[in-house]
């Protein structure tokens, strides 16, 4: 794959990521229910580790996809850096987010499960990316 | 600069660096609550009359373990716990403040919810009253605010399990907002949501369906098949499992 694909594959995960935090934020701001089949989505988005210092996760969710969209547009190895950055914060910030809703809220939200999936995938991406931005001579 | 990030540890380890601090300024904030209100510490007096300041909330109630290892993996919605379709139904009129109430919480409760709850046979529908004093609707009125967050029975479980003297104002906001941390509720949704409509409503509708099933007393029980749609009061004889277990029993048959 060229460095060109590589940097569009992870413009599409962003854009993906994006919208899904997008939507919990929209039903978050406007109290519409959430499509969910887990039937936990409700019981996450409301429990306290939805917000962190006071900002609904997904808000932050949504500025940190867009961050990464962002760096897509440039080819320099510091917008790589800085998307590999961001990209693997996200993904351990997700992780203890997963054992959270396992292990104390006791309930699944499908949305925040399928942002987990695009961030592993992103987090494969960004990292060849970045190792390939930093092999260049 | 440049000839720094030519070279490739530096790079890796900066990348590495900014992510683990990141993630770990988040997990800190989630952890520790975040937003000002929810750092707020609950206060408790020592026999001494001094007092020691708790770092977190929840640390304020007790029994927190045991109510989450209670309700772990059963469905709530609002004031009901357990399957939506299962067959038998049993309404429970109680006040918060009420002694017997919560007698029958610590004895009965526990053995329902993992006999008959937790199986899908019987779902729990908690109909909260206020008739014992300000106490008791200050407390129903954080209960129904739980339950918009799906999470009224966990709070009414510890309620009980921190129970004070009648009106002697022990349901304050700080025994709230450890109740409600305890409970792994958004508290200040929780404390905000007390006063809304929806609260309102429910306290209004169980009130006229208090009158209306003439519940002059609480804890007052009444159970009957799901479809059939009429519940019989439930004879209490005791505060203990075997009189909801015969009756129980009665209607799975």
């Amino acid at each position: 794959m060229t460095d060109g694909r590589l940097r569009t594959a992870i413009a599409v995960l962003a854009l993906a990521g994006a919208a899904v935090a997008a939507y919990l934020v929209y039903a978050r701001y406007t109290g519409t229910r959430l499509a969910c089949t887990t039937g936990g989505c409700e019981t996450v988005q409301h429990s306290k580790y939805a917000k962190a210092a006071g900002v609904p996760v997904a808000v932050l969710g949504l500025v940190a996809y867009l961050a990464v969209f962002g760096t897509t547009l440039s080819a320099r190895i510091e917008a790589a850096a800085i998307c590999a950055a961001i990209v693997f914060a996200g993904l351990a910030f997700g992780i203890y987010l997963i054992v959270i809703q396992v292990a104390v809220i006791d309930a699944i939200c499908q949305w925040c499960i399928t942002s987990d999936v695009i961030l592993a995938l992103l987090a494969i991406a960004s990292a060849e990316r970045f190792r390939r931005a930093a092999a260049k001579p | 600069m440049k000839d720094l990030l030519k070279k490739r540890w530096v790079l890796y380890a900066g990348v590495a660096v900014v992510a683990l601090a990141v993630a770990g300024a988040l997990i800190g904030v989630s952890v520790t609550g975040g937003s000002k209100k929810k750092e707020k510490s609950a206060v408790t007096t020592t026999a001494t009359g001094g007092s020691k300041t708790t770092t977190s909330p929840g640390f304020a109630v007790t029994g927190a373990a045991d109510t989450a290892a209670l309700f772990r993996g059963i469905p709530q919605k609002l004031n009901v716990l357990g399957n939506p379709n299962a067959p038998v139904t049993m309404v429970e009129f109680a006040d918060l403040q009420c002694p017997f109430c919560r007698e029958y919480t610590l004895q009965a409760l526990p053995t329902i919810v993992k006999d008959y709850v937790r199986t899908g046979k019987v779902k729990l529908v908690f109909s909260g009253m206020a008739f014992i004093g300000p106490d008791s609707e200050k407390a129903l009125r954080a209960a129904y605010a739980a339950g918009v967050q799906n999470r009224l029975w966990n709070v009414i479980d510890l309620l009980y399990k921190n129970q004070g003297g009648e009106n002697s104002g022990w349901v304050s906001d700080d025994l709230l907002r450890a109740v409600g941390t305890a409970a792994a509720l958004d508290v200040g949704r929780m404390m905000a949501d007390r006063q809304s409509p929806s609260v309102d409503n429910a306290l209004t509708a169980t009130s006229q369906q208090a009158a209306n099933a003439h519940v002059n007393q609480t804890p007052t029980f009444f159970a009957g098949r799901t479809a059939g749609g009429t519940l019989s009061q439930v004879p209490v004889t005791s505060l203990t499992p075997e009189p909801f277990q015969q009756a129980l029993d009665a209607l799975l048959k």
